[in-house]
Parts: C-alpha cells; sequence; structure tokens
C-alpha cells in the first residue's frame, strides 16, 4: 500500500500524547508521536503510565487541541469515558480524544466509547486501511483548529484558572495581543532562568527544584514555562520537558511547554508575553527552562531575575570553558551528573572560570556559586544546596518576604553506587576471564592429543619391535 | 618424501635409523614431559573417562544431592525394545577430543553445565507451569485448585492485574476501576495474598509458587511470606489443639474494632470454597499469627515457613528499565530494596525461594533478538552478582538464590540459548567469582514466545508453539510455560490452556527421542551454533563495558534503543515479506488470512472490583495506629539505611499495598520516565 503524504496543517496544532495508566506499552505511541511531529505538530509526550488526571491536567495547561492515547491494558472504556468527562467539566469539551489499542478494544467497545464523546478510536483493521499516516493525517486534520478563547479572560485568568491561563498564552503566541492587554502593569513575578546543554539534565533538575520549592513553601504557588526547539524541516517539534517532571502534578503547579517556531534561537519570542501573564495570575516563582543550543544561550538572562546554566563535567579540555557564554552571564552553575568521572576537577575549573570571568581574585574560589548535583539521585545533598542558594539569591534579588526552611547540609554531592566505581569493568573481566578458560580449554586438549599420540607411536614402535 | 616409496623401504629406513627401543624411550621422555603439563583435573578427568561411561551404561546410575542418594534407571525401553539411553556419551578415543568435550561440554549436572544443570531430570514433576490470574483473590484460587487438580505437584504462576503491578490499591477513581482484576489478579492486602493461595500448603516442599511482579515486588513478597507464616501458625494451632481459644481471640479483637471479619467470598456472594481447597490458610484472615499466638511460638511459625518455603518472585527491575516499564521507584532505590530482600533471605536462611527471576523474556517481547536477549539479561545477572558482593554478601550465599527466565522463539539461536547460558554463567561464578558448584548451576524458566503468535489464522499457533516448547525441553529447560494459541487475541481459556499442557505433555511423555536428556550432544550444528552464539553475547558485553557496564549504558538507553532497532528490523522484514510467516505475510486462504477478532473477552465482575475496594478500604482503616506507625517505620528504616524489607515484612501485617507504596515514594523517589 502506498503511503499517504503527510497532511499539512494551517494552524499550530499540539498535541499530547501518552499511554494509558497502569500500562507500560509505549512501543505504539512512541511511533505515533514521531508520525505526528514529522506532520508538523507540537507533541507534548507524557510516555507510559499517566492518570487521566495527569493528561487532562497537561492538556489544558498546553492548550492543546487533542488528545492521542494508547491503552492495551484494559479498562479503556472507563478511562476515555472519563477523560472525556473530566475535559468537559473542566471547560474543555473542544479538545479531542484519539486513542488505539489493537485487538484489545473490542468493536463495540468503540462504537460505545465513539458514543461516549471520544473522537475517534482506532481499530487494527483502520490501521490496515489506513496505514500509518493516513490515521495521524486523519487525527492531525481534525485536530486543526483554533482553540477557544474564554469569555471573561482577565477574570478567570487572575483567579489562577489554568485553562484561562493556557488560552491567555496561545493569544500571545497568535499575536491576538489586544486580548491580553489586561496584563500590562501587572506586578512581575520573580523569574529564574534555567539554560544548559541538552542531556546536561535541566528538566530532571529543574523537577527536582520545583519539588524542593513545594515541599519548603507549601503555601506558595510555581509555573514553569519551558522552550524546545522547532524543527525547521516540518515546523514540528518534541516538548519533551514535561515527561521528566514528576512534580507538575500538584495543584501549585502550571506548565506550560513552548517550541522556538524560529530557527537559531533558544528562547521563544512569546515567553515574556507568557511571564506577564503568569504574573498577573499571581504565581509565586517562574520559572524558565529554554533549549540548550550551544553558546547562545544568555538570551535567558534578559527575561530572569535570577539564572542557572546547567552544565556537566564532559565538556572536555578546561580550555573550552572559556567559550562558554553563560559561565560569564549566569547566576549560579549547576555541575549536574556530579558522579562522572573528574567532577572534582571540573567544579575547580568551572569555580576559576567563574570567578575570572569576574575578576573576583580577591575571593576565595571556593565561595563561587558553583554546585556539584546529582539530579537523578533522590534527596541529593547537592542539589537540596544549590536549592537554598537559588531560593536565597531570588529572595535577595527580588525582595521577597519568603522563609525558608529548608536544611542542607556541607555534605557534597556523592554517588550512592549500586556498583562500585573500580568494578564498572565487570562485563569485560568476565569475557576475559571466560576466554582464558577456553584457551586453557585448547591448550590441554593439545597436550592431551599430543600424549595421545606419542602413546600411539610408542604401542606402532612397540609392534614393530615384536615382529 | 621422495625415498619413503614403499612401506617396506620406510620401516627398513627407521630401523636402521634407530632401534625401536631408544625410539621408544625418547617418546616416553617427550610423553613424560607433556604430561608434567597437564593439568591434574585433566589427568583426573582422562582417568575417569571410561569409568564415567560405564556409570551410565549399567542399569541404574547413582547420585547424592545434598546427601541423599538417588538412583535413576539409564535406560527407557521403547515398544520396539531398544533400550533407548537417558544420557548418551560420545565414542571417541582421542584424548583431546575427550578434554575439550569434558571441559567444554560435558555430561548434565558437571561443570560448564553445559547440558544442563542436574544429572537427569525429575521424573516426578512435569515442568509445567499452572499459570493464572484473574478477577478477585477468589476467583483465581479457584482456577488454581482447578489447574492442580490431580498434579503431583502444585506449582502456581501467578499474574498480578495492571493497578497491582504499579503498586497501587484498587479504587472508584475511574481510569484505576476499569483495571482492577483484568489481566490479572487484584492483590492489595495480606488477607488477599492469604486467599489466594488458600489451600495450598505454602511450606510443603510439593507446592511452589511463582510471581510476576517487579516494581512492588518487596510488598507483594512480604504479603506472600507473611501469607506462609500464617499458615504455618494455623497448622501449629490446630497441632496444639488450641483452634476454639483463636477463635474467640480473633472475635474479640474484631469485636473492638466494631467491623466485620474479611471473609472468602466469591462476586456472586457465595462463601463455598471451590473443590480441593479445605481451607488452610484462612483460619488467621483478618489478623496476624503474632496478634493470637505467643511470640516464642510465632517465632518458630516464622523461622519454620521462612526457611521451608519454595518459589520465585521476578522481581527483575534492570529488564523493567530496559524492556517493560514496570518501573515505580528510581532504578537506584528499587536495586536497594533488591538487595535488602536477599540480604533478609541469607539471614533468614529462606533457601528454596528464588529472590529474582533475571528475566529476558520481557526483553524479547519487546522486540529485541535472541542474542540480544540473552547477552542483556546474562549481563544484568552479573550486575546483580557485582551489586550483591559489594554489599558484603558472600557468593554462595546469594547465587543459588537467583533464577532466569528466558522466551524462546523459533529463531535459530532459540536451539542453544539455555547451553550458551549455562556455559557462560558457571565458567565466571566458578573461575572469576569462585562460587561453589551449586551457585554455578544456572536455572532457568522458559516460556514460549508471545511475540511468535499471530492474530491471523491462530489455528496455526499451536505449531509454533509446539516447535519451540521442543527447542527448549531438548535444550533441557528447568521449567516450561508453553503460551495458549488464542493468546493473541484474548484471555486464554480452559480448552486452549488445556491444549498448551497437551504439548509439553506430548513431548514429554509421547515424543521417542525425548526420553533421551541430552539429544543436542554431539550435533555439529549446535556445537558451532552454540560457540556462535557464546561469541556473540561477549561482543555485546564488551560493547555493555564500554558503556560502562550496564548502569551506565541504561543512563544512555543504549538497551532500550537497541531492543527498539531490532523489533523494527524484524516488523519491516515481516512486512515485506523477506522474513516469512506463514498465514500472516505468505500462504494466505482464500480469504486472505484475516485477523481474528474475539467476540468477548473475560473481564472482572462489578461484584469483585467493589469486593476489592471495600475489603482494601477495610485493610487501610481497621488497625488503628499501628498502621501509621509502621508506615513511619518503614520511612525511617530506609532514611537510616536500614533493611527495608524488614520494614515490609512488619508493614505489610497491617497495611495496603498503596499505603506503603506511596510511603516509599517519599524517602526513595519515583521512577522517572525517560524518552
Amino acid at each position: 500500500m502506498e503511503s499517504p503524504k503527510p497532511y499539512s496543517p494551517t494552524n499550530k496544532v499540539r498535541i499530547v500524547t501518552a499511554a494509558s495508566l497502569f500500562d507500560g506499552h509505549d512501543a505504539a505511541i512512541n511511533v505515533m508521536r514521531r508520525i505526528i511531529q514529522a506532520t508538523g505538530c507540537e507533541v507534548i509526550h507524557l510516555g507510559h503510565n499517566r492518570s487521566v488526571m495527569e493528561v487532562v491536567d497537561c492538556a489544558i495547561q498546553e492548550d492543546a487541541q487533542a488528545i492521542a492515547m494508547t491503552s492495551y491494558q484494559g479498562g479503556h472504556v472507563e478511562y476515555l469515558t472519563y477523560m472525556r468527562q473530566l475535559l468537559d467539566e473542566r471547560g474543555a469539551p473542544h479538545i479531542k480524544i484519539f486513542a488505539g489499542g489493537g485487538g484489545t478494544i473490542l468493536p463495540t467497545e468503540i462504537e460505545q466509547l465513539h458514543a461516549n464523546g471520544v473522537t475517534r478510536v482506532y481499530s487494527p483493521d483502520d490501521g490496515r486501511a489506513m496505514g500509518l499516516q493516513g490515521m495521524i493525517n486523519d487525527v492531525v486534520e481534525r485536530s486543526d483548529y483554533v482553540p477557544p478563547v474564554s469569555e471573561a479572560l482577565a477574570d478567570r485568568v487572575a483567579a489562577r484558572d489554568p485553562i484561562a491561563i493556557a488560552q491567555a498564552i496561545s493569544c500571545a503566541e497568535r499575536g491576538e495581543h489586544a486580548k491580553i492587554a489586561f496584563v500590562e502593569g501587572a506586578k512581575r513575578a520573580p523569574v529564574l532562568g534555567i539554560t544548559g546543554t541538552g542531556g546536561a539534565g535541566k528538566s530532571s533538575l529543574t523537577d527536582e527544584l520545583v519539588r524542593r520549592f513545594l515541599l519548603d513553601h507549601p503555601d506558595k504557588t510555581i509555573a514553569v514555562v519551558s522552550v524546545d526547539p522547532s524543527k525547521r524541516k516540518t515546523g514540528g517539534a518534541l516538548l519533551g520537558d514535561r515527561i521528566r517532571m514528576n512534580s507538575v502534578s500538584d495543584a501549585r503547579v502550571y506548565m506550560r511547554s513552548f517550541a522556538t517556531r524560529e530557527a537559531n534561537v533558544a528562547i521563544n519570542p512569546h515567553v515574556r508575553d507568557a511571564i506577564a501573564i503568569l504574573s498577573y495570575a499571581g504565581y509565586d516563582l517562574v520559572i524558565v527552562e529554554t533549549a540548550g543550543i550551544g553558546q547562545s544561550d544568555s538570551q535567558i538572562t534578559e527575561v530572569s531575575d535570577v539564572s542557572m546554566y546547567v552544565m556537566t563535567p564532559e565538556y572536555g579540555a578546561a580550555t573550552q570553558l572559556e567559550k562558554i557564554d553563560m559561565i560569564d552571564y549566569a547566576d549560579i552553575i549547576a555541575l549536574n551528573k556530579f558522579d562522572k568521572r573528574g567532577a572534582l576537577d571540573a567544579l575547580r575549573d568551572v569555580r576559576k572560570q567563574y570567578q575570572r570571568s569576574r575578576q573576583l581574585f580577591s575571593q576565595s574560589i571556593d565561595v563561587m556559586p558553583v554546585y556539584g548535583t546529582i539530579a537523578s539521585q533522590f534527596n541529593d545533598p547537592g542539589a537540596n544546596t544549590l536549592y537554598r542558594a537559588l531560593n536565597d539569591l531570588l529572595i535577595q534579588r527580588c525582595n521577597l518576604d519568603w522563609t525558608s526552611s529548608y536544611e542542607i547540609t556541607d555534605e557534597m554531592s556523592e554517588k550512592i553506587y549500586i556498583i562500585p566505581p573500580d568494578r564498572t569493568r565487570y562485563l569485560a573481566e568476565i569475557v576475559e576471564n571466560n576466554k582464558r578458560y577456553d584457551a586453557f580449554v585448547e591448550q590441554q586438549a593439545e597436550l592431551a592429543r599430543s600424549i595421545w599420540r606419542i602413546q600411539g607411536a610408542i604401542d606402532q614402535l612397540a609392534s614393530v619391535d615384536e615382529h | 618424501m621422495s625415498t619413503s616409496t614403499t612401506t617396506s623401504t620406510t620401516s627398513k629406513h627407521a630401523a636402521e635409523a634407530a632401534s625401536p627401543a631408544s625410539a621408544i624411550a625418547t617418546l616416553e621422555q617427550r610423553k613424560a614431559d607433556l604430561e608434567i603439563q597437564l593439568h591434574h583435573d585433566v589427568r583426573a578427568m582422562l582417568a575417569s573417562w571410561e569409568a564415567k561411561k560405564q556409570s551410565y551404561q549399567g542399569e541404574f546410575y547413582s547420585y547424592t544431592v545434598r546427601g541423599k542418594e538417588i538412583r535413576v534407571a539409564n535406560h527407557t525401553e521403547s515398544l520396539a525394545h531398544t533400550r533407548v539411553p537417558k544420557i548418551s556419551l560420545p565414542a571417541f578415543k582421542d584424548w583431546g577430543e575427550i578434554v575439550r568435550w569434558c571441559m567444554q561440554e560435558n555430561v548434565p549436572g558437571e561443570f560448564p553445565f553445559t547440558a544442563g544443570v542436574y544429572p537427569f531430570k525429575r521424573t516426578n514433576e512435569d515442568p509445567t507451569r499452572m499459570f493464572a490470574g484473574e478477577g478477585g483473590p477468589e476467583r483465581t484460587n479457584k482456577r488454581f485448585h482447578y489447574l492442580s487438580k490431580g498434579m503431583a505437584a502444585a506449582r502456581l504462576s501467578t499474574a498480578f492485574d495492571s493497578v497491582t503491578l504499579y503498586g497501587e490499591d484498587p479504587d472508584y477513581r475511574p481510569d484505576i476501576y476499569g483495571k482492577i482484576g483484568n489481566s490479572g489478579v487484584s492483590v492489595a492486602s495480606l488477607d488477599d495474598a492469604k486467599k489466594l493461595y488458600s489451600g495450598f500448603d505454602l511450606c510443603a516442599p510439593t507446592t511452589s509458587v511463582s510471581m510476576t511482579i517487579n516494581g512492588p515486588a518487596p510488598m507483594l513478597l512480604a504479603f506472600f511470606m507473611n501469607a506462609a507464616i500464617d499458615q504455618e501458625c494455623e497448622k501449629e494451632i490446630v497441632r496444639r489443639g488450641m483452634e476454639d481459644e483463636i477463635r474467640a481471640k480473633i472475635d474479640a479483637i474484631y469485636r473492638e474494632r466494631g467491623i466485620a471479619r474479611p471473609v472468602y467470598r466469591h462476586g456472586d456472594g457465595s462463601t463455598e470454597l471451590p473443590d480441593g481447597n479445605a481451607g488452610l490458610g484462612l483460619m488467621l484472615l483478618g489478623v496476624t499469627g503474632d496478634q493470637v499466638l505467643p511470640p516464642d511460638v510465632y517465632d518458630e511459625c516464622k523461622q519454620r515457613a521462612l526457611q521451608n518455603v519454595r518459589g520465585t518472585v521476578q522481581a527483575d527491575i534492570l529488564k523493567e528499565d530496559q524492556a517493560q516499564n514496570t518501573c515505580i521507584f528510581s532504578t537506584e532505590f528499587a536495586l536497594r530494596m533488591m538487595g535488602d530482600v536477599q540480604e533478609y533471605f541469607i539471614n533468614k536462611a529462606v533457601r528454596n525461594f528464588y529472590s529474582v527471576s533475571i528475566s529476558g523474556y520481557h526483553i524479547a517481547e519487546a522486540g529485541a533478538n535472541p542474542i540480544t536477549q540473552l547477552a542483556f539479561t546474562l549481563s544484568n545477572g552479573f550486575t546483580f552478582v557485582e551489586y550483591y558482593l559489594s554489599r558484603g554478601m558472600n557468593i554462595n550465599d546469594f547465587a543459588p538464590n537467583l533464577s532466569f527466565f528466558f522466551s524462546n522463539g523459533v529463531d535459530p539461536e532459540y536451539s542453544v540459548i539455555g547451553r550458551v547460558a549455562r556455559k557462560i554463567w558457571s565458567k565466571a561464578i566458578k573461575n572469576m567469582y569462585g562460587g561453589n558448584e551449586r551457585s554455578q548451576m544456572l536455572k532457568y524458566h522458559i516460556q514460549t514466545s508471545g511475540r511468535s503468535l499471530h492474530a491471523q489464522e491462530i489455528d496455526f499457533n499451536d505449531i509454533r508453539t509446539t516447535l519451540q516448547a521442543l527447542y527448549a525441553i531438548y535444550d533441557n529447560c528447568n521449567s516450561l510455560h508453553t503460551n495458549a494459541y488464542d493468546e493473541a487475541i484474548t484471555t486464554p481459556t480452559e480448552e486452549s490452556v488445556r491444549r498448551a499442557v497437551a504439548i509439553q505433555l506430548i513431548i514429554n511423555r509421547e515424543l521417542g527421542l525425548a526420553k533421551n536428556e541430552n539429544p543436542l550432544q554431539g550435533s555439529f550444528i549446535i556445537e558451532e551454533l552454540t560457540d556462535l552464539v557464546e561469541e556473540a553475547v561477549y561482543t555485546e558485553f564488551k560493547r555493555i563495558s564500554e558503556r560502562g557496564g550496564v548502569l551506565g549504558a541504561m543512563e544512555n538507553m543504549y538497551q532500550r534503543n537497541k531492543i527498539q532497532e531490532e523489533s523494527l528490523y524484524y516488523e519491516t522484514l515481516k512486512h515485506t515479506g523477506e522474513y516469512p510467516i506463514i498465514g500472516v505475510n505468505t500462504f494466505l486462504s482464500s480469504k486472505g488470512s484475516p485477523t481474528v477478532i474475539p467476540e468477548e473477552v473475560i473481564r472482572s465482575t462489578t461484584d469483585e472490583k467493589e469486593q476489592q475496594i471495600g475489603n482494601v478500604r477495610s485493610v487501610q482503616q481497621r488497625s488503628g495506629d499501628a498502621t501509621a506507625e509502621a508506615l513511619d517505620a518503614l520511612r525511617s528504616t530506609a532514611i537510616r539505611n536500614g533493611n527495608i524489607f524488614d520494614a515490609l515484612m512488619e508493614a505489610a501485617k497491617v497495611c495496603s499495598l498503596g499505603q506503603m507504596t506511596h510511603a516509599l515514594y517519599e524517602v526513595g523517589g519515583q521512577y522517572r520516565r525517560t524518552m
């Protein structure tokens, strides 16, 4: 069968993708999300094992046009019906629901789900008849609409209604600034800007900071704005930060993912509008996390009160540090993945570079605000110290009346090893060990064969002797 | 060569060159020099070779297992009165061949265990597991009793519903509600575990229980162990004639609580026990032995239960992160708990229970080819070894508690998967880790591939399963599960499961060649494939090693990506038809072999769901402060690096699964998804 051409959407289409609750089957949704992205959409991928509440909160906060789910573990009728119900209750009857689950969703159930307001459930037969691209074209075409904007937007944003905030931000993205004129003059919320190289663990670290903020300030709210690059070729984007954020399911958190929608910029031009809207909504802190696209990340400092640069010890030679703009601009530097080889040297070198770039030679390099962290490690002492430093700096810079009771220790981040570092070669050692045995077997077998042959020769000679 | 034109001139020539006597002396000297270089084990091997062959030729073979002498008939007789040897040995004369064979192949039961870890197969127990899991514990209990009726041994294999697999409690929230008791049994408390296995003596040597659970494995294991302990308490109560006294105590406890005692009750309301269930395990439903027995008696029962209980818990968190995604805790925390379980097993002398089933099945089901399956699984296994050693455990204390689980497809490599696995494992454990013989023995369960079953022409699936089962049995697996042909489209029925079991029984009992227990040995292709696969596994080990070992490679999602690539390769070849699948992409019927869609599938009933929700809520509330205290103790044990499983054994008595999971999230961190 010939594959149809990808549909070309006229609007910016945003689709949330996920696999159902208690369902680890993510192979199909991973294939789908890639095709959706290649069809020019912005995909907010949540991965597997997601509750209806998490998916619905995400779709609303992200002002998505549609949700695409897979479910292979049963309970799909209840799950998808509940999703429709919750979307309707939260004022988002326009958000479409698409789903698939191979043969686990029976034809009768598909009918029932369509009757319950699920836009379309694709069966294995649909898959064969339409092909993957055909199915995705159907999804995208049906999602190619401008999402509605609520009445009384200003009041609802002020009341911190997530759907209104999401719509206001979309208005900014569409250039409908008149609709959000109300935000002008609002007192600006403190903004923490985070940037860094791809793969440095920005979103994990951001998640860890949000988790600590929520624990430390039980009555405060926080918004996270995250920016990922758009693909120039298709206009699509994979907005992949949300999948890492375990703490955003808290009601005190709002998160919005942006695609840059322009090449070669680290920050979406509408991030400033988003900050204004979130300030108007009264969030106590706004975190802006931007795509790490190398050496032009310093734009982040223009929108933030306190800025942080996330890097890892794996930057190469110390001279490479001289090329990193953000070391000159960031208030604080997180040296994440501090368990990597050479971390202590890196810490010293980055501190030196920080000191040099600011001519702080009168101070000890130990007081330079560079922190080793292991975001992947639970309750990491380095991440605790970093959180506290950021918190204190925000209070000082923005004159905040926050009180932090977050306790930190003097400990450095230290990896609690599962496999001790001097044992990481164990598999290579096993290969060497087993091959040594094999070589020994061959050597012994050859010896035994020689002995046997010599014995044979002796026997032959003895028989010659007898004649 | 020009001089040796005829035999007579040659011998004349030789005779002229040196006398035979002096030549013999020279050769004897050379032989003696070489013999010195021969390792003493090898010398012994050669010296005992003829005797070894003899031992398989007499009427009986005798050997000892844990001090007990076992005598096994060496032959079976066919209808034509052929005496078929159970173990057939090579007719080699060349010492080189004998040495190589003894050191790389050897008879079953001897290092390197290539042909099998035991000298002979068990005769009283087919390696058939009775697989079940649906609805509430009562329904699955009934099914277990149905499946094991008339069988010499109860080998129960438990599938849990997805709510349980992710460590949560049944609830009315619709996204949870729809999944209660579907595709597996719902188990959220100790009461559920007691009902699930009631009527089976969990400490009898003929009972073995396997639990397919990973993320929340430590909690489910704690439920299971407590169920076994309370069964031992129950037996002790009966022995001492204390039934009335104990009943009165339990009644008093529930009078004070002001609620009804939990009962064994089916979804339809009937409280009748299924055929075969005499009620063992239900006397202490709703309480634990320590609430009604003196501490010393309880401790004795506990010790006895732990030392006798037999089974396996899957608990392999590495393959979850690499392939199956039922991770709930951060990987490091989950590994730490696995270590705690193993440490607890050592301290309490839990010897007959496998603390982990190191699984390749899910890696293969996710799309990995057999070499990748084997390499990833073994490398995961060695990672557990390294981790447990680093915690100060002794190799011989834990290695016998490790077991393996593979998938068996139709690919050629599957004909030698057990051989290669056993060989690699034993060589490494013996020579690198200094483990004893018991530690060197890799034991595995194998299941025919679910992925190889198709939703088109589903009748053909049994043929595939039969071939895979044949591979597995010839390869001397320790335990085998054959899939039902309709598994590709629905939950298997009693009829399809019976057919699947028949596949194994026909091979084991009817197929003549299978009476021989080493039919693969001596085949040129099997030996060559063994070498090729072994080498390929080492190549993969080196790739993983270059990435910092298993955990280092996982950080960069190496395993996950490789599995996906291989899956895509298969799908592509299947799609283009280069990889032929009969009745799927070739040999289609006149109707085009359409996908079979089931009319309906077995689902749990509303009554069962409501009952599970009611039960778990009661468990959460009935123990008052004891629940909160147990959860606090659990959290503080985790924070001060104590043995978490020790604390879970206590918490499991008074907490629900979800309560324990959430308490641990606070101190260990939740799993963070990756893309």
